[in-house]
Formats: structure tokens, sequence, C-alpha cells
């Protein structure tokens, strides 16, 4: 640390030295003196034979100085000094740079939480997932038979355990009215082997996966905030599904507060549940330390083809594949949107660089006089660049911070409009330790991005004719035009971009869905598994629960489903067609399959194209019908009546995990496609049958209203209450809600585009209203020479404005090229739009074009206000 | 007559011509090779503590008058041997009573010493053989 030591006795070092130097001189003239020189004279000579004194002092303190780092933080004092005695500039361009800065670092912070940063357990490395497939594709669930032999077969785990991929659902009773809480199923060990903390509490014992010893529960920590925050709640019991379950834990606070799930409940399998032809688990494992991914996937490979020879029947062509969990579920879309997004934001930078750049080069042409001063006194063309860059450097620093600020503000809007659960649960998206790095690394690159061309033009002044007062401009202008057109290139691509996205977001609001929404109100009734065990239980509960209804004021319609349109049936089930040529269990294709009570065809204005929709005959005992939609018929049944074919498929009985015998539906009718899948969807085939002739515990209902379909929840939860005390309403939404739910990424992705393009656009604004006001200022002199030539204020008020438009349209014309690029890969992600738009295309750059014309309009005008005499006077 | 290697922009002392006259001019003064004058400094150091200007006057007095020294290029030498801590100063009483600030050889400044003299004098004895006349 000696050279710390020494940075903090300069001061004194420096004093002694001046101090020494005095000295000498002082015994010097003495001596000369007393030879006999009068003091004059020797005071001369002694100065003479010492040198220059100011070089001594300088050469001797410059030994202790670290010369490129002093010299940068003078650069920055000066900067400083600078952008201090500038407010107007210095709050424009930092301002202009925060904008930049922010946003980027706030979609950074998505991105980086999401896709970069390690999963926020211990060792995440080692957490993989354990797929199924079949015929090379990913089948979401593996059966409890192949679970149990990968684990026995294998290892290359440390651990490996099993949640199905349908959590379970509980009414939870609370003091006030019963609430209905999503539960994850998992083995004991699961989070054990995640690593997930605990607040309060422990996790399962190994005994809580056996059968009789499952009534426990761990509470995240966001069920327990909401429960009141009981400190004293492990050891307690919760009332769920009308069966007492003792609290064990509470995780602390992390990921699964960003989950679907409120608590976790242990798996305990049923012996017939342990079979390998029911696909239902998601298997998760940690591999062993020091296990590559490459080695595990050998391993499994070889276990699968054992279990494909013991069991051919199920697992004949399965294979496995173990892959990271990081990103693991996370859709390939959401990957590519956060990076467009992130390229966008990226844009706007650039642009936001672009304009600065602008305001400076206006400024060192401002400060020519200083720097040709400066370069007359002998400072290197080396040190004015370093010195203009530094300064930009300061400014891109205080941009960056101011930055910050505005990030940290952004990341919470941003987290408000992210629709919930498009994220991984374990992104936490905030201004980490890692963003801040990223932001510091941008604004540094920002900086030396707009600070090089300012500052290599300020040090290729040439000092004779800056001093003479000769504004050389020609290069310079030539600079700041270009700059205007890249700015003009790079909005159009961003706007573009955005106008896609808008686009796209019309077209999906406006698709046909197949149905009405108005005057509908949606909730879940989740009766447990345990109420209503027999079929003719369920359907007099709910005969009487749709007859109830009914009767109330303001009821058009009630009825039962399994699913919903625009949420979908919950449901698929795999089939073949009756007669035709039998098809091995695992290559059976699948639909979409919900059961209906008649009037919902109805209800919900669902278009009968041929046949019939069901009636109050087809019920239980009857012959067995169903209706299929258009894709159905057009994917499977294209060249036969319809109405003649019967599907055959396994019947399903609730809470049974296991093959089923199977039963053989005679087609009644075809009724037109409803987006069930998502609003893109329109290629997914469905078919419904009775309700009545196959009805399940849990289901979904629909309520048409005379009036408006909200005020109607209380009346329906009081129907509801009784008939069964303990049982809420869940996910009471209307109908039009749903669709408006369904909307909300595409929201989300078009009103961040849309901003930041909306930014972009003001900030192109902006700099080439700045490039053409400098340029009338420039040519104040040319402008009256033209004037007092006898030209017209319009004419001359049209020249400037068809400069700027000129810039703006040279731009836009390579602002295309990007747009083509970033169209091309847009088009995957959005809905039913092309490449190039050509509708969006010409709205973009009207709207550039206008925007152009209008910031040159000032400036133009103040040019042809331009008064001749007092222009040519100034020369 | 000698300029001995590279010639360093801010060393701001020479070497005089070996008879010095009235009209030399800049141009004819030759630079001291690096390192030479904090050689000289240490060498005097060894024989007794100085003080700067009695340093100065003592190298120009044993050159005898030779080697025409800016005094002020002393002092920067003076500070890079500080820096290295090949020499301490102190501050002190002259003997003509002044304050002054007395320069004295650490134990590393006296190895350094002995290092630069023999590495000079190899050098020298090079430069020599290909200097003298005759041979080869």
């Amino acid at each position: 640390m000696k050279w710390l030591r020494q940075i903090f006795s300069r001061r004194r070092i420096y004093g002694e030295l001046s101090d020494e130097i005095r000295q000498h001189l002082d015994e010097k003239i003495e001596e000369l003196v007393a030879g006999g020189m009068s003091r004059r004279d020797a005071q001369a000579a002694a100065r003479r034979e010492f040198g220059n004194v100011m070089l001594t002092e300088r050469d001797g303190r410059a030994v202790w100085r670290w010369s490129w780092i002093e010299d940068f933080l003078s650069d920055v004092r000066y900067g400083l000094r600078g952008l201090r005695k500038n407010p107007a500039f210095t709050a424009i361009a930092v301002l202009t740079l925060a904008l930049g800065i922010g946003a980027t670092t706030a979609i950074y912070s998505v991105t980086y939480a999401t896709l970069l940063a390690p999963l926020p357990y211990p060792h995440p490395d080692q957490l993989v997932m354990v797929w199924p497939q079949f015929h090379g594709r990913r089948v979401w669930g593996a059966s409890a038979g192949d679970f149990l032999d990968w684990k026995r077969q294998s290892t290359v785990f440390e651990d490996l355990n099993a949640t199905p991929s349908q959590g379970a659902t509980f009414n939870l009773a609370t003091a006030g009215h019963p609430e209905h809480v999503r539960a994850q199923v998992a083995l004991p060990d699961h989070y054990q082997m995640m690593g997930v903390p605990f607040l309060l509490g422990r996790n399962f014992l190994a005994e809580e996966g056996t059968a009789g010893k499952e009534h426990v529960v761990i509470l995240t920590y966001k069920l327990w905030k909401r429960l009141g925050a009981n400190s004293a709640i492990v050891g307690q019991q919760l009332r769920m599904n009308g069966e007492l379950y003792t609290v064990v834990g509470v995780t602390a606070p992390g990921p699964l507060d960003r989950i679907q799930f409120d608590l976790i409940v242990p798996l305990v399998f049923k012996p017939d549940q342990i079979n390998h032809a029911y696909r239902w688990l998601f298997v998760m494992g940690r591999l062993k330390p020091g296990v590559t991914l490459a080695e595990a996937q050998a391993e499994m490979s070889v276990v699968a083809r054992r279990i494909a020879q013991d069991h051919p029947d199920t697992n004949k062509n399965w294979e496995v594949s173990v892959e990271r969990l990081q990103n693991d579920f996370l859709p390939s879309d959401t990957k590519v949107s956060l990076w467009l997004l992130l390229g966008a934001v990226g844009f706007v930078l650039c642009i936001a660089c672009v304009n600065v750049a602008n305001l400076l080069l206006a400024r060192s042409s401002v400060r020519q006089r200083e720097v040709a001063v400066r370069v007359s006194l002998g400072a290197s063309r080396q040190r004015i660049f370093s010195q203009f860059l530094t300064e930009s450097l300061v400014l891109a620093v205080a941009g960056g911070a101011v930055g910050v600020g505005l990030a940290g503000a952004l990341v919470k809007v941003v987290v408000a409009l992210l629709p919930e659960f498009t994220l991984p649960s374990e992104a936490n998206v905030r201004i980490s330790l890692a963003v801040l790095l990223f932001t510091v690394v941008v604004s540094v690159a920002a900086g030396v991005l707009f600070g090089c061309a300012p500052a290599w033009q300020a040090s290729g002044v040439d000092p004779n004719r800056a001093l003479k007062g000769d504004r050389a401009g020609g290069g310079r202008r030539r600079l700041r035009q270009a700059l205007v057109v890249m700015e003009f290139g790079l909005a159009l691509t961003l706007l573009c971009g955005a106008g896609m996205a808008l686009r796209s977001f019309w077209n999906l609001a406006h698709v046909d869905l197949g149905v009405r929404t108005d005057h509908i109100l949606t909730f879940t009734l989740p009766v447990p598994e345990e109420r209503l065990k027999q079929p003719e239980q369920m359907i007099a509960f709910y005969r009487e629960l749709v007859a109830k209804m009914r009767a109330l004021p303001g009821v058009a319609a009630a009825n039962v489903a399994t699913g919903l349109p625009v949420e979908g049936p919950h449901r698929g089930k795999q089939f073949w067609i009756a007669g035709t040529p039998h098809v091995e269990r695992d290559a059976r294709p699948n639909a979409g399959f919900q059961a209906v009570t008649p009037g919902y065809f109805e209800a919900f204005g669902i278009e009968t194209v041929k046949g019939r929709a069901f009636t109050e005959e087809d019920r239980a005992g009857g012959v067995r019908v169903a209706v299929v939609n258009e894709n159905f018929v057009r994917r499977y049944l294209p060249n036969v009546d319809p109405l003649t074919q019967r599907i055959v498929t396994e019947n399903e009985v609730p809470g049974v995990q296991a093959e089923q015998p199977l039963v053989e539906w005679q087609i009644v009718g075809v009724f037109r496609n409803v987006r069930s899948y998502g609003l893109r969807d329109d290629k997914v085939p469905e078919m419904d049958v009775p309700f009545w002739q196959s009805p399940w515990p849990g289901v979904e209902m629909a309520v048409r209203a005379a009036g408006d379909p909200a005020l109607l929840t209380k009346s329906i939860q009081e129907v509801v209450s009784s008939m069964e005390s303990d049982l809420p309403l869940a996910n009471v939404k209307t109908m039009d809600q749903i669709v408006d739910d369904r909307l909300a990424g595409d929201r989300f992705y078009t009103v961040l585009n849309g901003g930041f393009a909306g930014l972009a656009l003001v900030l192109a604004a902006v700099g080439i209203y700045g490039v053409m006001a400098f340029a009338v200022a420039q040519r104040r002199h040319e402008i009256g020479l033209r004037l007092a030539l006898g030209a017209g204020r319009n004419q001359v008020m049209r020249m400037v404005l068809r400069e700027g438009a000129l810039l703006a349209l040279l731009g836009m014309g390579f602002g295309l090229i990007g747009a083509c690029l970033v169209g091309r890969v847009l088009k995957n992600l959005l809905y039913e739009v092309a490449a190039i738009d050509l509708g969006v295309f010409a709205g973009v750059a009207l709207t550039l074009l206008i925007a152009a014309v209008a910031a040159s309009y000032v400036p133009a005008w103040r040019a042809a206000r331009v008064d001749p005499i007092v222009a040519l006077r100034y020369e | 007559m000698l300029r001995l290697f590279w010639s360093r922009p801010s060393a701001n002392y020479a070497i005089a011509e070996s008879e010095p006259s009235e009209l030399m001019s800049k141009d004819e003064q030759r630079d001291l090779f690096p390192g030479a004058l904090e050689m000289m400094i240490l060498r005097t150091l060894k024989r007794q503590p100085l003080h700067g200007y009695a340093l100065v006057q003592h190298i120009k007095r044993t050159s005898n008058d030779l080697l025409q020294i800016e005094e002020g290029s002393l002092y920067p030498a003076l500070q890079r041997l500080l820096k290295e801590e090949l020499v301490k100063a102190e501050w002190g009483i002259s003997a003509t009573n002044r304050r002054v600030r007395i320069y004295k050889l650490t134990p590393a400044g006296t190895k350094h010493l002995e290092h630069e003299v023999s590495r000079f004098e190899r050098m020298l004895e090079g430069i020599t053989r290909v200097l003298a006349p005759g041979e080869s």
C-alpha cells in the first residue's frame, strides 16, 4: 500500500520540494553575494544556473503522479464544471440518456432474472427434469411405474422425485368464507431435494408419504401471510375439503410465492396408480456431484430401453430425455419475445445516444475557440480527444445514475403489467447487482458510442482557422445529418415492430371466438371427489343446483361443463374412430374433451352446423352421444358423413389413474369451431359429450344473466352454500373478463413495444429538430443572402422543410431493411401479420414523416424570419 | 564528444564539452544517459549525507566542472530516488546554519549503487574497447 500512502502524503511532498528549491536558491544567492556580487546579479545568476524553477518543480512532482489517472480525474472535474455551467444542455442530455439507459436496464432486469440468473437453489446445475419421449417428442408426464423404475434402476441421481402435472385443489375452511386454494402434491423429499428453505417448521418426513399419515401440509409464505402470518401455526390443524391436515412447515419467501399453488401436500401412490399406462407425473431429479448431463442421459437411455423390453405394451418406442431445470418450462416464444424487447430498448438507447452525440457536436462547434486556445498552448490531439471523451463519459454516468432510478420505477410497472405466471417462478425481477453491473457497462459503452464522434471532431480543430472565427462546418454538418438519418432508420424499425404488434393485438382482440361473451358469469365449483363419489350422486347434485339457479331472478340460463370456451376443455382424450384399423395406444390421436349440459351450446351462442346439439333426452343409461367441432371433422372424418360415425375412447373415472374400459360415442352433431386453446389456436379438434352421461365432481358453471352478470355472484354463492356449506365459488369471472385475461400477454408486449416506439419517435423528432435548428443558425448568412437576392420567405421555409423531410426519408429507406429483418422474426410471434405489413409500414412512415416535418417547422419558420440586413451585417 | 545512449526529452541536464567555451550553444550540450545523475547522487551520498545545494556543488566540483549540470535537474532525480526509497531525507541544520533537507543513503540505495556501478563499468569497458584505435 506504499502508493496509497504516497498519494495521501503528496501535498506535504510537494510543499517540501518547493521549500527545498527556495532554500537552494537562497543559499546560492548568499554565496554569490558573499563572493562580492550585487544581490540583483546574484539573483539572476542563481536562477540561470538553476534552470527553469517551474519546470523543475513540475518534473519533481510528476515523479509522484499517476499521470493518466490524474489527467482523467482532472478531465472529470473539468467536465463536471462544464456541465454545471450549461444546466439546460446537461438536463436534456442526461434525461435523454436516462430514458434510454433506464428502459434498457428495466428490460434487462427481466431478461436477466428469467434467462440468465442462476436458479435460486443450492447447486442449481444439478437439478434436472426427466421427461418421457415418444418418437422423439416430449410428453408432458411420466407414469408412476416409469418413475419408480427410473428411480430404482438409475445411479446418476442423488434423488429423484415426482409431482403430478395437475396439482390438486382444496376448499380451505377459514374464519370468514371458505377459500379455494391450489395445492402442489409432491413426494416428501421433493422440496428437500430442491433445497427450498423453510421459514417455520420442517419439510415432510419420509413416513408422511405413506397412506394414513399423509394428512400434513406445508404452507407457502404467501398463503401463510394471507392466513394472518401466525408464527405458531406449525402443529395446528387446517380443515381442507372437510378433512383435518396438520401444518408441519412454512416455506421461506421465494420462488414458491410466484407459482400457481398455495400449499403442498404429500403424494402417496395408491396401488392402482402404479402402472406404466397412465402418464401424469413431472419428474425432477438432482444429479450426483460430478455427474454430467450427458452421463445421466446415457444411463437413462439404457434404463428406458430396459423398461421398454419389460413392458412392451406400454413402453415400446418410449425414450427418456434428461434436461436442465433452468428454463425447461419456458416456451421459446417467451424467450424470443424477451430478447426482442431487449433489442427494442437497445434501439431506443441507440437513438438516445445519437441525440446526445448531436447535442455534443453542436456544443463542440461552439467550443472551437476553447479547443484552439488549448491546442495553441501545447495540448496534444490525444489529450483533447480524451478530454472530450471523458466529458461524454461523465454525462453517460450521470445519465446511467438517473437511469437506474428510472429503471427502478419502470421495473415496478413492468412487473405489475406482466400477466401472472408468465415468467418462471424462479425469476425474481429486480435491480440486482448483476443488473447494475450491466447498467454500468451499458452507460460506459453509450458514453464511448456518443462521445467518440464529437471528441474526434473537437480534437481535429485547426487553431489557426478557429481563432480567426472561421466556423468550418461542411464535414461536421454532414456527420450530424448522417446521425439523424441513422436515428430515423432505427426509429422506423422500432415503430414498424410496434405497429406489427399493435396490428396483431387488434387482430386477436377482434378474432371470431365462435361464442357470445356478453352477459355470462362463469365460475369454478371445486366439489371434492370424496364428496361426490358415484355418478348418480353427481347427477342428482347438479340437477338440483342447476334448477335452483335457473329459479334465481335475473338468470336466463345456467349450465354445467367440465371446461369453458376460450379457457379450454380442461382435459384431452385419446380416441379412434370405430371401424378404422387399430392403432397402438400411445399413437392414438388426442382431442379436447368436455362434458356439457344440454343448454351449453345455446347459452354461448355456439352454432350447430350439422345434426343437433344435446337434449334432455341424452341422459345416463341412454345411447352415448357426442358432438364434435369442424376441426375434428376436417381432420379425422374428411370424406364421410360424420353423423354416421362413432368415436371410441377409454372411459374416465374421477380419481383413477389407470387404463379403463372402452366406450363408444355416436356422433350426433357438428358445431362451429370455438377458440378454446387460446385466442390464436383454431386447429384443435374437440369432442363434447353430455354431462349427464359423463358427470364429474368438480365443474365449471356458466350463468347467462339478463342484466349485469357480475351482480349475480352473491345470490349464486347463497344457492351454492345452501347445498354445500363450505364450498367456495372459485375463479369468478365474466366471459368478457376471461377473453380480456387471454389478451394480457399480448397487451403487455404491445404496450411495452408501443411505449418504446413512442419514445423513439419523440427522440427522433427532437433529434431532427436539433439538427435543423442548428443548420439554420449556421446558415443565417446564406439565408440572408438568398432573401436579399429575392428569394421568397415561403421558398426559404420550403427549403428547410424539404431538407428535414429528405433526411427523414433517407433514414426510413435504411430503416426499411431493419424493419424487414425484425418483421421476419416478429411474424412468428404475432397473430396474422405479414413480415412486411404494407398498411403498418405506410402508417409508420407517414407518422415519422409528419414528425420530421413538424420538428423542422420551427427552424424553418425561423429561417424565413431572418432579416437579411442583420444576417449580412453579422459577417 | 561523448554522447552516451539515448536522450530523454525531459532531462534538462547535460554533459559539457571537454573544453567549455563561452560560445557553447544549447545544441552542443550532450545529454547524460538515463540514470547517470542518479548514480552520481548515490555515489556522493555514500560518502556523506548532504543537502541538495551541497550535493550539486560537490558533483560539479569533483567533476572539475566538466559536467555542467543545471542545478535544478537534481531535484526531480532526488524525488525519483525518494520514491524508490533509495535515499531518505530529513530536515536539519546545515553548516551555514540554514534549515535544509539532508539526504541519506538507505541500505537499498547502497545495494542499488553497487549494482549500477558494476553495470556502468562493464558498459564503459565495452565502449572503450570498441573506440580503442588500432585493434581489430
